[in-house]
């Protein structure tokens, strides 16, 4: 068992002892991959961005990329972020992602859920942090490495296959595979500090850093209250957890905000008008999961900066759809408030209408539906709604 | 009598390999009427169609020409008050939404809509669509629609629906915006035409 033991041992040290000369920055001018792993890596990056470029879940608004470029800039200083492309992707959850080859994905779940650019600007610097630091290629390498030493040990624990050889080879492999994702979540810590470090340079306010998690933890609460499930535990570590847990992220990046930045601004009021023209779009996108609670958490959060139309008929969707009596009350009530604010908001209508309508007042229903089609005579469900207006032609 | 028994034994194998294993995929024949989605919904294809042994959910089915990637038909048969429309993954976690007795016929693209983002992991859909009609010889409603999936893959949707004594019944036909959609959305239209209770 011993000589096992020394075998793997001098396996594991092997590709830790090949030193490397100190690379270039990924990002420095028209920078080559070095190594087979690195332009490995950097062809697979290549080719999924070329089917990125051409998907049908692009958001291709030149305006909301070169806002989150400009931000991204700001951040990690125009030097190093001229060979970054940034691709935002319509997706409702909340993410953002790097490729080694500078590819950046921005969720619109992600878009969604911060409130300024402060916020923004973490997780950009995060994002940038992984490829700075060449995260990918470092965690395929001690993958690949971890991999091979538990196929040798396999081999080896076949030739004496004792009771005891056994369970240290699956000691062994459930070790090796722990450390993978210890070293993963070590990775995202790294990238956090790297993170943080860059706001903490920028004009933006650093404080916000660890707001984006506490409010993470409200709408996991909000989210698992509403579906009846206990409270989640934001403190522990699962085996294959992929990143440190929300509170632990919270508490370290409040501790590392400089404190002579908590004056500065945090571009809330630019951000939101960035947002705008796409707001309504991502918000539905999040109110058909059918996820009640959170839902309705992020309308709130969007809303204690104060309530706009579309917040209020998109808050009335979500109670509709749920459909519980009390909630098409609420959503009537919802969907009258987005009218009161916006009168040519036509989808507010008909959710004031159908709601009117299956709470048994469809009297009442008769004159937001016929709004409705007067705003959007040619709309796709005209014939529909026009059925259920008495006197009007099928 | 070691023989005897290889030869039984043998013989118990053959039977195994050669008569159909209950969850294997049918045929539908063109011409005879069958019952669908364990319910009385009855369907008389125009063409020989796959029904897909896969349950969808506990009143689905799915049927197919080519492969349910490139073209499906699904029929949601006596889907009752309180009962999702697919398979849910997890019923506590990842709840689906449900058919509620009081939906509107006009609500109902809606819930196909809401199934497909939550159960389908659909990242947009669109209602080309919706217009009052005739199905099961009930008042339903016919829609349309494009939807496209995690993967980017853009589809058209066609739709008809009716509740039935506070059921919901309806059939889907899904297939690639490219091609496909096109080829075979008259048969599928063929199928849900032939459809009765």
């Amino acid at each position: 068992m011993r000589a096992l033991g020394a075998g793997i041992g001098l396996l594991l040290a092997s590709p830790a002892a090949a030193q490397q000369a100190a690379l270039l920055p990924p990002y420095a001018g028209v920078y080559q991959p070095k190594g087979v792993d690195e332009i490995g890596l950097w062809q697979e990056a290549d080719e999924e961005e070329r089917q990125l470029a051409a998907s049908n879940l692009l958001i291709r608004d030149e305006r909301l990329t070169g806002y989150v470029r400009s931000l991204l800039c700001d951040t990690v200083g125009a030097d190093r972020c001229g060979a970054v492309r940034i691709y935002v992707i319509r997706a409702p959850m909340f993410n953002a992602s790097m490729m080694p080859n500078g590819t950046m994905r921005v969720y619109s779940g992600l878009l969604l859920r911060v409130r300024n650019e402060a916020e923004l600007a973490t997780v950009l610097g995060h994002e940038f942090g992984h490829y700075e630091s060449r995260h990918t290629l470092t965690a395929f390498k001690e993958q690949r490495s971890g991999t091979d030493a538990v196929a040798w040990m396999a081999v080896l624990t076949s030739f004496a296959a004792t009771y005891q050889n056994v369970r240290s080879f699956q000691n062994f492999q459930l070790a090796v595979y722990g450390g993978f994702y210890r070293h993963g979540r070590d990775q995202e810590r790294e990238a956090d500090r790297l993170g943080i470090a860059y706001l903490n340079r920028s004009r933006l306010r650093p404080q916000e850093a660890s707001a984006i998690w506490q409010h993470m933890m409200e709408e996991a609460e909000a989210s698992a209250s509403a579906k009846g499930l206990k409270k989640p535990n934001f403190r522990l570590i699962a085996f294959a957890a992929s990143h440190p847990p929300y509170a632990e992220r919270a508490g370290y990046l409040a501790a590392l905000a400089a404190p002579d930045g908590a004056d500065r601004e945090d571009g809330a009021d630019r951000y939101r008008a960035a947002l705008a023209p796409f707001l309504g779009q991502f918000l539905d996108d999040q109110i058909k999961l059918n996820d009640f609670g959170a839902s309705d958490y992020l309308i709130q959060n969007l809303a204690t900066m104060g309530w706009t139309g579309t917040l209020w008929l998109k808050r009335g969707d979500l109670y509709r759809t749920r459909g519980n009596p009390r909630d098409l009350i609420a959503a009537a009530e919802f969907y009258a408030n987005a009218v009161k604010l916006d009168p040519t908001l036509a989808e507010a209508h008909r959710g004031l209408g159908l709601s009117l309508m299956k709470t048994g007042r469809a009297s009442e229903a008769v004159v937001p539906l016929q709004t409705y089609l007067t705003l959007r005579p040619d709309a796709t469900d005209a014939g529909m709604i026009k059925m259920m207006i008495p006197g009007e032609s099928k | 009598m070691k023989f005897n028994t290889l030869r039984v034994a043998l013989a118990l194998a053959a039977v195994a390999t050669l008569s159909v294993p209950a969850d294997a995929h049918k045929l539908a024949e063109k011409g005879k009427v069958v019952t669908v989605a364990d319910s009385k919904l009855s369907i008389t294809p125009t063409r020989d169609w796959n029904r897909l042994s896969g349950k969808v959910g506990k009143h689905a089915e799915a049927w197919t020409l080519d492969g349910e990637q490139l073209d499906e038909v699904t029929f949601y048969a006596a889907i009752e008050p309180g009962e999702a429309l697919i398979r849910e993954r997890s019923k506590k976690k990842e709840p689906l939404p449900k058919f509620r007795k009081d939906m509107l016929l006009a609500e109902l693209p809606e819930l196909l809509e809401r199934t497909y983002r939550t159960g389908k992991d659909a990242r947009d859909f669109q209602l080309s669509g919706a217009t009052p009609g005739k199905f099961l010889g009930r008042d339903g409603v016919s829609f349309t629609y494009v939807v496209t999936d995690a993967d980017g893959l853009t589809r058209k949707g066609e739709a008809r629906a009716a509740i039935v004594d506070g059921r919901l019944y309806m059939v889907t036909f899904d297939a690639p915006r490219l091609h496909y959609f096109d080829l075979l959305a008259e048969d599928a239209r063929a199928l849900m035409a032939s459809a009765t209770l």
